[in-house]
């Protein structure tokens, strides 16, 4: 490990900013930073920081630091950026347009990081009195499951809460399985949930052994509603994404705020997951667990600006995990799997085009990968998405990447819009874009949930309300409409 | 600013789907639906509403519930479900509708991939299922999405394919 600090990772910088670029991201850094902001403890981030804007806002100091720097530090990851556009060109008009980017990451590890990156797990399970019976059973035997596929390098930590929480399982690593297991038998379901308490405790275990050599993550189950601790949570989630530390969130049944948890999780780069059953916790959390020790570069993050009259409207994981994702900069785009890209679906909206541009800057920014079995895990690159202009529109089709991923994201998106409308109380504009839905999953051959948003439908007319559980399915289904067909869930 | 040709609402240029329908706004796709020549009025034609008065046949098959498609005269038997979907097959769908209606030029009539569904219990009804060109019933248009009693004799119309129901007492 070379002992010269990487003054461009802390403050996610490319090899070649520029002086400006380097005073704007240390001003953004510092804020967020700043002691008299932060609880106690953060306060060395924030003299790293500034450490690095020492030096490097220095010409002189920064040559004679540029000169030192370790092939390390300076060889770019191997990792292909493809973008495709909706249209190839945007026409000089007056009124506003629209332009779909469909990023793509994907990895090609080299030799040396081909080994699989060690995770840092705590896994954060709701023990309050709803969970018990076969919620609790399940995620008692999958977590024991769980514990037998930990490789020796893998930390692991478990901790139970309900309104208050308790650390069965202290961070660690190679622990005795046998004690292990008899803790997890041993949880006994009891009293409400109070989330803040198990992610506090979870974030604590996983940030001891913290390391940009570990897949440090938090993963929560839960089945139920917390109440007033929301912002606590948010807050912590902020911590976490400073410290490298991802959450998602798996929800049993249909009490969970799931608009909650995907605020939270999604804030990480994370996402939540819904399932209907008890008997589904297994697959989704081996699925999640496998996922974590798969990937090659970590949380990536897009930390970009849009144009002048452009505006960045909606952007869409579409793999792994299907997530909306955090709109505001940085993008939290989640991780790099080995074996598939990272696809990211963006939508901006372009107010006008003035009539002497030769092209249309979207967004501009810079690309930030960790990646853990490299010897210097942090390496920033310039992104820019900018597009040519025409005087006239080109009719060129779409990829067909794109059409297919927006075919089944309209259908996402009307679910979402519906479930404003019902907020708005419009009952009638909700009911109407549910059957629109229904209409085009059955001639997508999709009966099952179809029925699902048909009966909601039904049921919203009556009750002017979503069911809680009916409003979890359709999103979650709508959802997985965008997973490629191979692991899409089969109808029940 | 596109015009959604399905549901008239209004979207921004550059956008592929329609957001309140859902509905695809950009070509590309071959096997979609075939928009049927409307009328200054914006109606169908004349004779395409002239389904009414139709003679029902004089034998009536096994079968509790048929269609009776009138161009080619043929009788497809509804056994063995409680709803039927009607449309179309085409390239790259998925799930067939159970009721193929291809073989009766259903495409060339302007007939959707998933059209309309019948449902057959104590009562029967037909559902439009917000196709492009729209469902009649006995020559008058019938609402997307909301159920419709059928009785025997009566005259169906898929864009401009007409089927006669025939319901055994």
């Amino acid at each position: 490990m070379p002992n010269i600090p990487n003054y461009y990772a802390r403050l996610g910088l490319p090899l070649d900013a520029t002086p400006e670029e380097i005073r704007r991201a240390y001003r953004l850094a510092a804020r967020r930073l700043h002691p008299d902001t932060r609880e106690a403890g953060e306060t060395k981030l924030f003299l790293d920081v500034q450490e690095a804007y020492e030096t490097l806002s220095d010409p002189h100091k920064r040559m004679v630091y540029d000169d030192q720097l370790p092939p390390e530090y300076t060889t770019p990851p191997a990792v292909t950026i493809t973008t495709l556009f909706s249209r190839a060109s945007l026409p000089r008009v007056s009124e506003p347009q629209l332009i779909y980017a469909l990023l793509e990451l994907s990895a090609q590890p080299s030799q040396e990081e081909s080994t699989t990156t060690p995770v840092n797990l705590a896994l954060v399970l709701d023990c309050s009195t709803s969970m018990q019976g076969a919620a609790m059973d399940t995620v008692k035997a999958t977590a024991i499951e769980l514990v037998r596929q930990l490789r020796p390098n893998d930390l692991f930590s478990l901790i139970a809460f309900s309104d208050r929480a308790q650390v069965l399982v202290p961070a660690g690593s190679q622990q005795d399985h046998a004690k292990i297991e008899t803790a997890i038998r041993m949880i006994q379901p009891s009293g409400a949930t109070e989330i803040f308490r198990g992610l506090e405790a979870g974030f604590s275990e996983v940030r001891r052994y913290r390391s940009s050599k570990y897949t440090n993550h938090i993963i929560l189950i839960t089945d139920g509603r917390t109440y007033g601790d929301e912002a606590q949570c948010m807050q912590l989630a902020e911590d976490a994404v400073l410290h490298n530390i991802g959450i998602s969130a798996l929800g049993i049944g249909g009490q969970w705020n799931d608009v909650f948890l995907d605020d939270l999780t999604k804030h990480t780069g994370g996402s939540s997951m819904y399932v209907a059953k008890p008997r589904d916790i297994r697959r989704f959390l081996i699925e999640k667990f496998s996922g974590l020790g798969q990937s090659y570069a970590e949380r990536v993050i897009y930390d970009c600006e849009s144009g002048a009259g452009v505006q960045l409207r909606y952007a869409f994981r579409l793999q792994p995990e299907t997530s909306p994702l955090e709109i505001n900069p940085p993008l939290q785009m989640g991780n790099i799997p080995r074996d598939i890209s990272l696809s990211v679906l963006m939508e901006f909206l372009v107010e006008s085009v003035p009539p002497d541009a030769a092209s249309i800057s979207l967004c501009e920014g810079r690309l930030t990968l960790n990646i853990p079995s490299r010897a210097e895990p942090t390496y920033t690159v310039r992104l820019n998405l900018s597009r040519p202009t025409t005087n006239e529109a080109d009719n060129e089709p779409p990829p067909a990447a794109i059409v297919q991923a927006m075919s089944r994201l309209t259908l996402y998106r009307m679910q979402e819009r519906a479930r404003q409308h019902v907020a708005e109380g419009n009952v009638r504009e909700a009911t109407r874009r549910l059957q629109n839905i229904a209409t085009h999953l059955l001639s997508q051959g999709n009966y099952e949930l179809a029925k699902t948003i048909l009966s909601e439908a039904d049921n919203l007319q009556h009750t002017h309300a979503f069911s809680e559980e009916g409003e979890k399915r359709i999103k979650y289904g709508t959802r997985g409409l965008l997973l490629p067909a191979s692991v899409e869930e089969k109808p029940q | 600013m596109i015009i959604c040709p399905n549901c008239q609402h209004k979207e921004i240029s550059g956008a592929l789907f329609c957001s309140n329908c859902g509905a695809q706004l950009i070509e590309g796709e071959s096997t979609s639906t075939q928009n049927i020549e409307r009328g200054p009025t914006g109606q169908l034609e004349e004779e395409h509403l002239a389904a009414i008065n139709i003679p029902i046949p004089d034998t009536l098959p096994e079968s509790r519930v048929s269609l009776y498609i009138l161009e080619s005269g043929q009788i497809i038997p509804l056994v063995g479900r409680e709803e039927y979907t009607l449309g179309r097959s085409a390239q790259g769908q998925p799930i067939l509708p159970d009721i193929d209606l291809t073989p009766f030029k259903a495409y060339e009539n302007g007939v959707s991939r998933l059209h309309a569904s019948i449902k057959v219990g104590k009562q029967i009804f037909a559902t439009d299922l917000g196709s492009v060109n729209g469902t009649l019933l006995n020559g008058k248009r019938i609402p997307p999405h909301q159920i419709q009693t059928l009785n025997h004799g009566d005259v169906i119309t898929l864009g401009k394919l007409k089927i006669q129901v025939l319901i055994r007492q």
